[in-house]
């Protein structure tokens, strides 16, 4: 039996929870966002005269950061690159590309053109992260808007109003409305009375108002802001009817629906044009000619004076020695390396784990978001495919490319699928959302990051506990922080505390940097 | 040379080739295995079995459990391989030198030992397996590999199959190793073999 909590009984239990100013206090959880101040001016010690040499395992953006500021300091930097092609996460997959997935390789049959391309890694810029958009600037790669928040996208939950899509502008009305309305009828009962003055009092009575859209009294009657039934230009517009809030209820989609747009993923959020691999392209317009691709690190010796490398390419083993060594290939493949690492450093490599997300697109045979008053933005379902992201670029063109599925979590449930299976899956999952999905839809991509050659995972997991990083762990980090007898760096974003980020792999870069910085310096001096 | 923005500009050439030499992105450089990856050794292995390995994995004889995580990990792998690209493979594999693996497990080796009579007869008491009767060979395997697949054939997770009589006489054998503890021993006398 379904037990029915009534407002007050809600409230009851909000309190109890940490009383009213606590509750609504309890928002500003998002206090976890780290904090990027402005780019920072790298001040690094130019060699001149002096020689150094330096190998930087993995074309990753970490990599690439090293290889382009040390470059401009003088230090000769060779770039290993296992794959055919450098930027490691950030991929952008276009006409004719390979999609490397050991054990499912396909190629992309996109049509070729400018805006017909997907960002199987990296998609989104925050306006904070400003390291990498310094970069962005410093190497003339383009950016535009990207189009996260949409509230003409929808939701879908089979458990809600029988399926039905609802678009995200009712849904988030319609829960505001009735948020809304239980604080306002709260605070005229319980007047309020400590925490806050008179005039406070009367303006947070305003912003719940507002919040919720409510009526004198307090009512929640419906709203325009999720537009209207019929009319509102030339006629006057029909009010939508109120979506039970019961119904919403039904759905577990609930908090991610309110916060979706928040925190890092809120807007403005940026995208680089045509493709989030032209950020690597704009390193690579300095840097390329270091890059060694198809050359596969096997071996690392660290010795007192500098790092011996080893490297397979075209079948031939070679050599590299270096004085320093900064290395982004993912942990759970170093360790897969001959290597001379102290034994607490591959104990740490050894703890991290990867994570499994999972990716598809479709091309789509015509723009039928468009259609719908959908521009960009992105929908979210309650089933495996998870979210439907439309293009945020190429308004009115003939086709485009959509996201057709987003597991960042639970990717290994379509991993460990076929790709026929995969496909259909998300066929089936947007079909909910979009009725001729199946007919509009054609040749799909799909990016298992736990199965990428030279990848094999989305990001690292340090800390196994929801709860945060125990002492333990951020020893473990401490350590694989720290270079190897000051010459050997692990770098990427798996080396900080936030992963799965571009800002935080050039971080790492730089971190790095300027501990070699230092001994460089000393040794000079 | 100009390139237009959306052309690819950082790939190596157009239309990447590919070949199925790609088993050291998981099972290490040179084939010595990946505990980052759980993926064991493959330096050193026997022809004939690593052979009927990959033809398990890939008639789905193996690797097909939902709770074999490594083995589904693995089967993918193997599937689309071709018997040419088998016999391809088995030629590269075997130009890597055997280097025993890395010791990770330490337990009370002397029960092992004692265990380990009854492995012998089939895999021989060096643990250099025994063709003839199907037995790979132990000694040098990653420990924790070992384990995991003792645990594996006694859950049934592996040599269950239809067809699969190595697996199943296998599967039989771990019934003495009564708990975690005797895997442990066992595997850890099986370090001490073949280290020179
Ligand atoms: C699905 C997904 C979504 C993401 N979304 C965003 C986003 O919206 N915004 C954002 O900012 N970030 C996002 N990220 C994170 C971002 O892509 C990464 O943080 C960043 O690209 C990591 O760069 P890196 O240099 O640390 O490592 P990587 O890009 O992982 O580079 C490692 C490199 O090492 C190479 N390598 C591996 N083995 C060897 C070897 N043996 N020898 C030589 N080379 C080797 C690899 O081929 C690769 O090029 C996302 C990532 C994923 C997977
Ligand atoms: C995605 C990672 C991955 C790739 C790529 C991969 N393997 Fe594996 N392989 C594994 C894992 C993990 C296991 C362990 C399975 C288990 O524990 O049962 C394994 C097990 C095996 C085994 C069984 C070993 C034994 O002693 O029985 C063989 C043989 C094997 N792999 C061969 C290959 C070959 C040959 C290739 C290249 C064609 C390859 N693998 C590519 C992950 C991989
Ligand atoms: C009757 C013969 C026989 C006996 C006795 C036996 N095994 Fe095996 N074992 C096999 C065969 C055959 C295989 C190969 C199975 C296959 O092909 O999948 C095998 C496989 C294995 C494997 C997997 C190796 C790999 O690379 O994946 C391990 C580990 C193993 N045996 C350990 C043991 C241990 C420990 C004992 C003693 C407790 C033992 N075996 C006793 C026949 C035997």
């Amino acid at each position: 039996m379904t037990r029915f909590v009534t407002r007050r009984e809600f409230l009851n239990l909000v309190g109890a929870v940490g009383g009213s100013s606590a509750a609504l206090r309890a928002g500003s959880a998002l206090g976890l966002l780290p904090v990027t101040k402005t780019a920072k001016a790298l001040d690094l010690f130019a060699l001149g005269t002096n020689s150094k040499k330096v190998a930087i395992l993995g074309g990753g953006l970490a990599g690439l950061t090293v290889a382009y500021e040390l470059g401009k300091r003088g230090y000769e930097c060779t770039i290993l690159e296992a794959s055919h092609r450098c930027g490691g996460r950030v991929f952008t997959v276009r006409n004719g590309d390979l999609i490397d997935e050991i054990g499912n390789r396909h190629y992309c049959e996109f049509d070729d053109e400018p805006h017909m391309y997907f960002n199987g890694g990296a998609a989104r810029i925050p306006s904070f992260h400003n390291n990498l958009l310094a970069y962005c600037k410093e190497l003339d790669v383009e950016l535009e808007v990207f189009v996260g928040e949409n509230n003409n996208a929808y939701f879908q939950d089979d458990a809600v109003l029988g399926g039905k899509p609802v678009r995200i502008k009712d849904y988030k009305t319609n829960v505001r409305g009735f948020l809304g309305e239980m604080l306002a009828k709260s605070m005229s009962e319980q007047e309020m009375n400590e925490p806050f003055t008179e005039l406070e009092a009367e303006n947070l009575l305003s912003i719940i108002h507002s919040f919720g859209d409510l009526r004198e009294g307090g009512e929640y009657t419906g709203s325009s802001r999720s537009g209207y039934e019929t009319g509102g230009f030339t006629t006057h517009g029909v009010q939508k009817d109120i979506i039970e809030f019961r119904d919403l209820l039904k759905s577990r989609l609930g908090g991610r629906i309110m916060t979706a747009s928040e925190g890092e993923q809120g807007p403005p959020l940026l995208q680089a044009k045509d493709g989030m691999d032209n950020i690597i392209a704009g390193f690579l317009r300095v840097v390329g000619q270091e890059v060694k691709y198809r050359a596969m690190v096997s071996a690392i010796n660290v010795t007192n004076d500098g790092v011996e490398i080893s490297y397979d390419q075209d079948g031939v083993r070679h050599s590299l020695n270096v004085d320093y060594c900064f290395n982004c290939i993912p942990t759970h493949l170093i360790t897969g390396l001959d290597h001379n690492f102290p034994a607490d450093y591959v104990k740490a490599m050894k703890y991290v784990r990867r994570g499994d997300a999972y990716k598809a697109a479709f091309q789509a045979k015509e723009r039928f978001w468009e259609k719908e008053d959908i521009y960009g933005g992105i929908t979210r379902m309650n089933n495996r495919s998870s979210s439907i992201w439309y293009p945020s670029g190429g308004i009115h063109k003939d086709k485009g490319v959509i996201l057709a599925a987003y597991n960042f979590q639970g990717g290994l449930y379509h991993t460990n699928k076929t790709q026929e299976e995969r496909i259909e899956s998300h066929i089936k999952d947007g079909e909910k959302v979009h009725p001729n999905y199946r007919s509009l839809v054609e040749k799909p991509v799909t990016i298992a990051w736990h199965r990428m050659n030279h990848m094999l995972g989305c990001a690292a997991r340090w800390n196994r506990s929801r709860s945060g990083w125990t002492a333990e762990e951020q020893l473990m980090f401490d350590t694989l922080q720290k270079p190897v007898n000051g010459r050997h760096y692990v770098i990427g974003d798996q080396i900080t505390v936030h992963v799965a980020w571009m800002e935080s792999a050039i971080q790492s870069a730089h971190w790095a940097m300027e501990d070699l910085d230092k001994r460089v310096r000393a040794e000079l001096a | 040379m100009f390139i237009l923005p959306w052309m690819k500009v950082n790939a190596a050439e157009e239309n990447e080739s590919y070949d199925d030499r790609y088993c050291t992105t998981c099972h290490g450089a040179d084939g010595r295995g990946n505990y980052g990856v759980q993926a064991p050794r493959l330096a050193g292995m026997e022809p004939w079995y690593l052979q009927r390995q990959l033809e398990n994995f890939r008639a789905g004889l193996r690797g097909v459990h939902l709770s074999d995580i490594e083995g589904i990990a693995m089967r993918p792998m193997a599937a689309k391989l071709t018997d040419e690209s088998i016999a391809d493979i088995i030629e590269w594999v075997g130009s890597w030198d055997y280097v025993p693996a890395e010791i990770t497990i330490e337990a009370d080796a002397g029960r092992g030992a004692q265990l380990f009579a009854q492995c012998a007869t089939c895999h021989g008491a060096d643990g250099l397996g025994n063709e003839t009767l199907g037995a790979p060979a132990l000694r040098g395997q990653n420990d924790w590999y070992l384990v995991t697949q003792l645990k594996n054939f006694k859950q049934g997770w592996r040599g269950n199959g239809d067809g699969d009589t190595f697996g199943q006489q296998m599967m039989v054998m771990t019934q003495m190793l009564t708990d975690d503890a005797a895997i442990n021993n066992v595997v850890s006398y099986i370090n001490t073999l073949g280290r020179d």
